[in-house]
């Protein structure tokens, strides 16, 4: 269904390693190969969460640039570069929906959560088929109010105080939505990962 | 807290959106090393990398690549290329394939005239982009720099459904390391950042911010020198402000 499986199958995580350097090298033709890698997911991703296609792309010409420009803060050979380049996408949309809709802006909160040195020692194969297939999988069997608030989360940024007032529930309710949908995704994602 | 209770708040805490008194305290947790915290925050970062995989594919257009190398100085942007130029560019691209025939192989020359007509079919897909955006008569349009000899000059075009469109002259081309990043600044508010470009060498630049615009909650437009990436926030003295 998306196109990062036929991309991140086993072996990618050394090419990426070998892209990180030359990143750090500043060969602009790393950007080119990192952009013909990654550039169609986080182009799906943002537009997800932006709904505006011109938005979209000026969005991703920032993640780009500013992986480009933090590549040094990376460590080539223990970093994950997809989960970073995707972590830096979200919040790139993230900042942009909340600006654009009036909401209080925390961009250092989401700064803090893209920095390189929280995607070192990830598990290799964490974007590879199966892991997404069971994903996909866990997240279909979530009640329509489980995926409601890990969607609201992912995709728009909203903490459970402003899930509640969203969806017009009590905090309580969503905070127990959100416990047994998380449940659910990290025994999938466990059971994955030990397979 | 315990590990135990802090647990439900670990993907929270991977997406930025975590709240006190959790926050805080899963900080401590962290901040001292807490094996527990620090495994589990890690695999709450796996899983939330994963769930990116789950949106629908949508592909980005073509100009967006070469966009974002012409940012970094791979391929400089030409925004002043329009149908007309295609159209001569297009000739002198096939008589030149003509001519060095001799020279080169077919396949060469056809893969080196497609990739050029490409481009440039791309810069006038853009600079039409630009156009409609100045033909509607709702676009309000300011001008900067007027009266001064050499800092930028140019207008700043804000239509409500389209977006905000900058073309400025006198704007020398930022420097390595640096690009120049435009702002949409609310009347009272912080600016909001509005994008990333570069001028050519004979200090020319246009630059559009595609969507919708409050434009009667909109004080001014400006732009600043910012490192590569961009910026949150201006971190210099703005170049240009067009005040609405």
């Amino acid at each position: 269904m998306t196109l990062l499986p036929l991309l991140l199958a086993a072996g990618l995580s050394e090419g990426d390693r070998e892209l990180a350097e030359r990143l750090q090298r500043r060969e602009p033709e790393a950007l080119a190969e990192l952009y013909d890698r990654y550039g169609r997911l986080a182009y799906a991703l943002i537009y997800r969460i932006v709904r505006d296609t011109g938005a979209a792309e000026d969005l991703v010409q920032e993640t780009f640039l500013r992986v480009w420009n933090r590549a040094q803060g990376f460590d080539a050979g223990k970093g994950s570069l997809g989960p970073w380049l995707l972590a830096v996408a979200r919040n790139r949309a993230i900042d942009y929906l909340r600006s654009t809709s009036g909401r209080l802006r925390n961009a250092l909160e989401l700064e803090e959560t893209e920095h390189p040195s929280h995607f070192l020692d990830l598990e290799k194969q964490i974007l590879n088929s199966d892991m997404v297939r069971r994903v996909k999988g866990a997240f279909a069997r979530l009640s329509e109010n489980q995926r409601a608030v890990i969607e609201l989360a992912y995709f728009e940024g909203l903490s459970q105080t402003e899930m509640s007032e969203r969806m017009g529930q009590p905090l309580g309710t969503v905070k127990t939505w959100v416990r047994t949908a998380l449940q659910i995704l990290r025994d999938e994602l466990g059971a994955a990962v030990s397979a | 807290m315990s590990c135990d209770e802090l647990r439900d708040g670990y993907e929270l805490y991977a997406l930025g959106v975590l709240e006190d008194p959790e926050r805080s305290e899963l900080r401590e947790h962290l901040g001292r090393g807490c094996e527990v915290c620090v495994a589990g925050v890690k695999r709450a970062r796996e899983a939330m990398a994963v769930l990116a995989e789950t949106v629908p594919p949508v592909a980005p257009p073509p100009r967006l690549r070469r966009r974002i190398l012409a940012s970094v100085g791979v391929e400089r942007s030409r925004w002043w290329v329009t149908p007309m130029w295609v159209g001569i560019s297009l000739s002198c691209l096939v008589a030149a394939f003509y001519y060095a025939g001799r020279e080169h192989s077919l396949g060469i020359q056809m893969a080196r005239v497609q990739t050029q007509s490409r481009q440039l079919l791309e810069e006038a897909a853009r600079l039409n982009e630009a156009l409609a955006l100045l033909n509607q008569p709702e676009t309000k349009q300011v001008t900067f720099g007027e009266g001064a000899p050499k800092p930028p000059r140019g207008r700043v075009f804000v239509n409500p459904r389209q977006g905000v469109l900058l073309l400025a002259s006198n704007l020398p081309p930022a420097p390595p390391g640096k690009i120049y990043e435009m702002w949409i600044i609310p009347k009272g508010g912080n600016p909001v950042p509005a994008g990333l470009f570069q001028s050519d060498a004979e200090g020319a630049a246009m630059h559009l911010r595609r969507g919708p615009v409050d434009v009667a909650a909109t004080g001014a437009v400006a732009v600043t020198l910012e490192a590569e990436g961009g910026a949150p926030q201006p971190t210099s003295t703005p170049l240009i402000v067009a005040a609405l």
